[in-house]
């Protein structure tokens, strides 16, 4: 049943697919910058949108309710939209007015008295005076009540009640001193919404029902796809960290959750997007195609505690002994660590605080690489080298584990890093489900957390038995005789009445957990944005998160 | 025929009878503590817990009843629509589906036409080739469709139709046109799959005795491969759409993440990773379910393509 085929159809079929192939090869390594329709469209097409692609957002916890988010993009989108009393200045950590023209502390550092401004309103046309500020310390204190692992509970801790003085000065009574009060006062967790955004349930809140000062309003939030919002009419309070004086150069911010690291990048690289903003830091192949595009890169390390391991010191594990501790303090080596998983400009970390966090001490000098200090210790503590590389004691070789969700250059290097003493660093790998249940049953050696806030207390949120929801973790990483010590620290840090008394408990605080092995600083939680050669004025808060009513985009 | 299709009822309401049973023992009867799990996905440590707080979590979710009993109450739930409550996520699983399973279905539904379509077209097309070299040729071109990687494939696709040509959009939910490029990456490995198995076919229906009748009848080359040729081969490729329906909700999970859309493939990822047990029973049973709607579906179509499928006589 087969025709023969006529040759010169065979051929001219042949020479068009090898003309065909060669063709599609070019077309997708050439053309480089054609708009991208994606973004374009979401955004309503508009040249003044500025776009951006975060990672991801937050699943576990589905919320933009200022006082409940932990998640940083949110609150870099927060901040925009939902003001405070007072800000941060980025360059010194000096609380500054915002909302609040002044305030007085009481000697007892026990009564905030805050004189508000009186030109302010919420977008919702609703004035923002004394009464509002006190309902909204109140919904915050009931919403603790009501689920006390909330995050912004840290934040408002010690608070009593408000008292409205007169129409614009609001008296906030603690129970007990909080230092770190009136930082907390400046985040996005103790931030102003309307009485009205007060009267809606939690659940109506996190979807995005939230109506603050800031110059932008939320236009609309849909878990997992995006966030828009739309410029504020007639705003003019901006805190004295802003440089715009009035509303917003921008129309709209338009945010996309993009999370393959390849397709954000390219949206970038083609000017579908205007800042990248991923949560981990750039890796060099990222830094060379970004900057190829044009893009300026911002970093800022975040405040709070660096990227730390936590060790498991319960009866029975490795990390008991505080020789084995010290010498796993000694074998990391920092710098090799920033420059080669990072780059040369990458910051050696220097404390169990990044170098932006206020009181932070470096102690970088007790955090050299001394791998022949390491070796002397782990000898003191019965190790010894075995035939097979690791070393051994009672039989056992000296294995560390660590639960991970994914394997990370950064881990493989330490692993490395570890083995050349003859320590075995174990990376379980588990779905996020099984690691928190494995941490949580104190299967492990080390583990990592963070949290972010200009504050050393941030640290009281997964380090402070009292205080974290977490208990594991904080337990475990103390000796019974350390955990005393720090908590007495934590207490006079928070109790506090001058910055020097302040400094001096956090710095031997910083000096403590270095030296009993509580915490083994890796590197610095550097943050990240590139941002197009369009974005004009990007800064960043003191907090890591940036003013966008101080960007414009050049046409 | 009413016998038949009764039976074949029957059958696919046992496979997701039996799709519904296998789950709940994987995750509710096997080692570990489910409430630690649930406590867990919901961001609690049950070593936090009093014990009084722990019986009255137990209770809440319904853990303190026999396994056996437990089983019999979640699938009343179910049978009565009521799929529970999502751990990690504070929303009732329905509303869940509901707002991700219509993206989804586009993009499945899109996706599975794309690929019949596309796989009978490419094998027809290499039917009608005259050249037994070229034929052969493109005979094996398929298996290069299904052994390239989904998420390779959607990446190149979006560099080419996305960021250099500026054509479609690269990634989101929004409109049409989102829809087309993760609908042909989807696409691609199922069209391959049907491509290679109906031009198999095509090509052992073609050396049957009864083609040469067809020809001696005096049919042109396109009728024979129309009513005879294909109707015959057609078949096995039906039988293979049922099976690469269950390939579409696992290729979602990869296509969803690489264009960023929100579906059941990445809310099925993200139960699993964190262990919202009344996501995943949920998830599992309504892709069982499209499964055995989709397979019952083929089912029925065979004796419409081959009268002998239903005809043939039962021996007992």
């Amino acid at each position: 049943m087969t025709h023969a085929p006529t040759p010169t159809a065979t051929r001219r079929l042949l020479h068009a697919a090898a003309c065909l192939l060669p063709a599609l090869a070019l077309l997708a390594c050439s053309r480089p910058g054609q708009p991208d329709a994606s973004t374009a469209d979401a955004a309503g097409a508009s040249a003044n949108t500025l776009r951006i692609a975060f990672h991801a957002d937050n699943t576990t916890l589905v919320s933009l309710d200022p006082f409940q988010v932990y998640w940083l993009e949110h609150r870099v989108i927060l901040r925009n939209v939902a003001e405070s009393l007072t800000d941060q200045d980025p360059a010194t950590g000096r609380v500054i007015p915002w909302l609040a023209k002044r305030w007085e502390i009481s000697p007892d550092a026990l009564r905030y008295t805050f004189v508000l401004r009186d030109d302010v309103s919420f977008s919702n046309g609703s004035a923002f005076n004394a009464q509002a500020v006190k309902t909204a310390f109140d919904a915050d204190k009931a919403f603790v009540a009501a689920v006390p692992a909330t995050f912004g509970a840290t934040y408002l801790q010690g608070y009593d009640h408000a008292e409205v003085v007169d129409d614009h000065t609001v008296r906030i009574v603690l129970a007990r001193p909080n230092a770190g009060f009136l930082q907390a006062t400046s985040t996005t967790n103790l931030a102003i919404l309307a009485p009205e955004s007060y009267a809606l349930t939690p659940q109506q809140r996190s979807r995005g029902a939230i109506v603050g000062t800031g110059p932008f309003t939320l236009a609309r939030y849909t878990p997992e796809v995006g966030i828009e919002l739309e410029r504020r009419k007639g705003y003019h309070w901006p805190s004295g960290a802003a440089r715009n004086p009035g509303e917003a150069w921008i129309d709209k911010v338009a945010v996309s959750y993009v999370p393959e690291e390849s397709v954000r990048n390219g949206q970038f690289v083609a000017g579908a997007v205007d800042i990248v903003w991923p949560r981990n830091p750039f890796t060099d192949l990222d830094l060379r195609q970004l900057k190829g595009a044009g893009a300026s890169v911002h970093s800022r390390a975040l405040p709070g505690p660096a990227a730390n391991l936590y060790p498991n010191t319960a009866a029975g594990h490795v990390l008991a002994d505080p020789r084995v501790r010290l010498a796993l303090q000694k074998a990391i080596d920092r710098r090799s660590y920033a420059t080669t998983i990072y780059n040369g400009d990458f910051p050696v970390v220097a404390s169990i605080y990044d170098s932006t966090t206020p009181y932070f001490k470096s102690v970088g000098d007790r955090l050299a690489y001394d791998p022949e200090g390491a070796a002397r210790l782990l000898d003191e503590a019965g190790w010894k080298p075995g035939a097979d590389g690791l070393r051994h004691k009672d039989g056992k070789p000296l294995v560390l584990v660590q639960n991970v969700a994914a394997e990370t250059s950064g881990d493989v290097l330490v692993q490395d890093q570890l083995r050349k003493l003859g320590i075995a660093l174990k990376l379980n790998i588990l779905v996020i489900g099984e690691m928190t249940a494995a941490n949580a049953a104190g299967h492990y050696d080390l583990s990592a957390s963070y949290m972010t806030r200009a504050d050393p207390a941030v640290l009281q949120t997964f380090l402070d038995p009292r205080f974290t929801n977490h208990s594991a973790l904080s337990t475990n990483a103390y000796a019974p005789d350390t955990l005393r010590k720090a908590q007495a620290l934590f207490d006079a840090g928070l109790q506090a009445t001058d910055a020097a008394q302040r400094a001096r408990a956090y710095g031997e605080l910083q000096e403590l957990l270095i030296a009993q092995g509580v915490a083994f600083p890796v590197y610095e939680r550097l943050w990240q944005a590139a941002t197009a050669a369009r974005v004009d004025g990007f800064t960043w808060t003191s907090e890591g998160f940036a003013l966008f009513n101080d960007i414009r985009l050049k046409s | 025929m009413t016998r038949y299709v009764g039976g074949r009822i029957a059958q696919a309401l046992l496979v997701l009878w039996g799709a519904y049973t296998v789950t709940y023992a994987i995750l509710y009867l096997l080692p570990g503590d489910p409430l630690a799990l649930m406590l867990t996905a919901s961001g609690v440590e049950i070593d936090t817990l009093s014990p009084a707080q722990v019986a009255q979590a137990r209770a809440y979710y319904g853990l303190d009843q026999g396994a056996l009993r437990q089983y019999f109450a979640l699938l009343w739930n179910i049978l009565h629509g009521d799929l529970g409550q999502s751990l990690s996520r504070n929303a009732p699983v329905r509303q869940l589906l509901e707002e991700r399973l219509p993206q989804t279905l586009q993009l499945a539904g899109l996706a599975v036409v794309l690929s019949i379509v596309g796989g009978t077209g490419f094998a027809w097309f290499t039917a009608t080739l005259r050249s037994p070299r070229v034929r052969n040729l493109l005979r094996r071109a398929p298996a290069i469709g299904f052994s390239i990687p989904v998420f390779w494939m959607g990446l190149l696709l979006i560099q080419l139709f996305a960021f250099d040509l500026g054509w479609l959009p690269s990634t989101g939910n929004a409109g049409w046109r989102s829809l087309v490029l993760p609908a042909v990456t989807l696409a691609i490995p199922s069209a391959a799959a049907y491509a290679q198995v109906l031009g198999r076919s095509f090509h052992d229906v073609w050396r049957e005795p009864h083609i040469a009748t067809a020809f001696a009848k005096g049919l042109t080359r396109g009728a024979v491969q129309r009513r005879h040729v294909l109707r015959n081969a057609a078949l096995p490729a039906l039988t293979l759409v049922g099976l690469q329906v269950g390939h579409t909700v696992s290729g979602a999970v990869i296509v969803e993440t690489v264009f960023a859309r929100v579906g059941i493939g990445r809310l099925a990822q993200e139960a699993v990773l964190r262990q919202d047990i009344p996501v995943v029973l949920a998830v599992v049973v309504i892709s069982a379910a499209a499964f055995v709607v989709v397979n019952l579906g083929v089912d029925l179509l065979y004796p419409a393509l081959d009268p002998r499928v239903a005809h043939a006589p039962k021996v007992t």
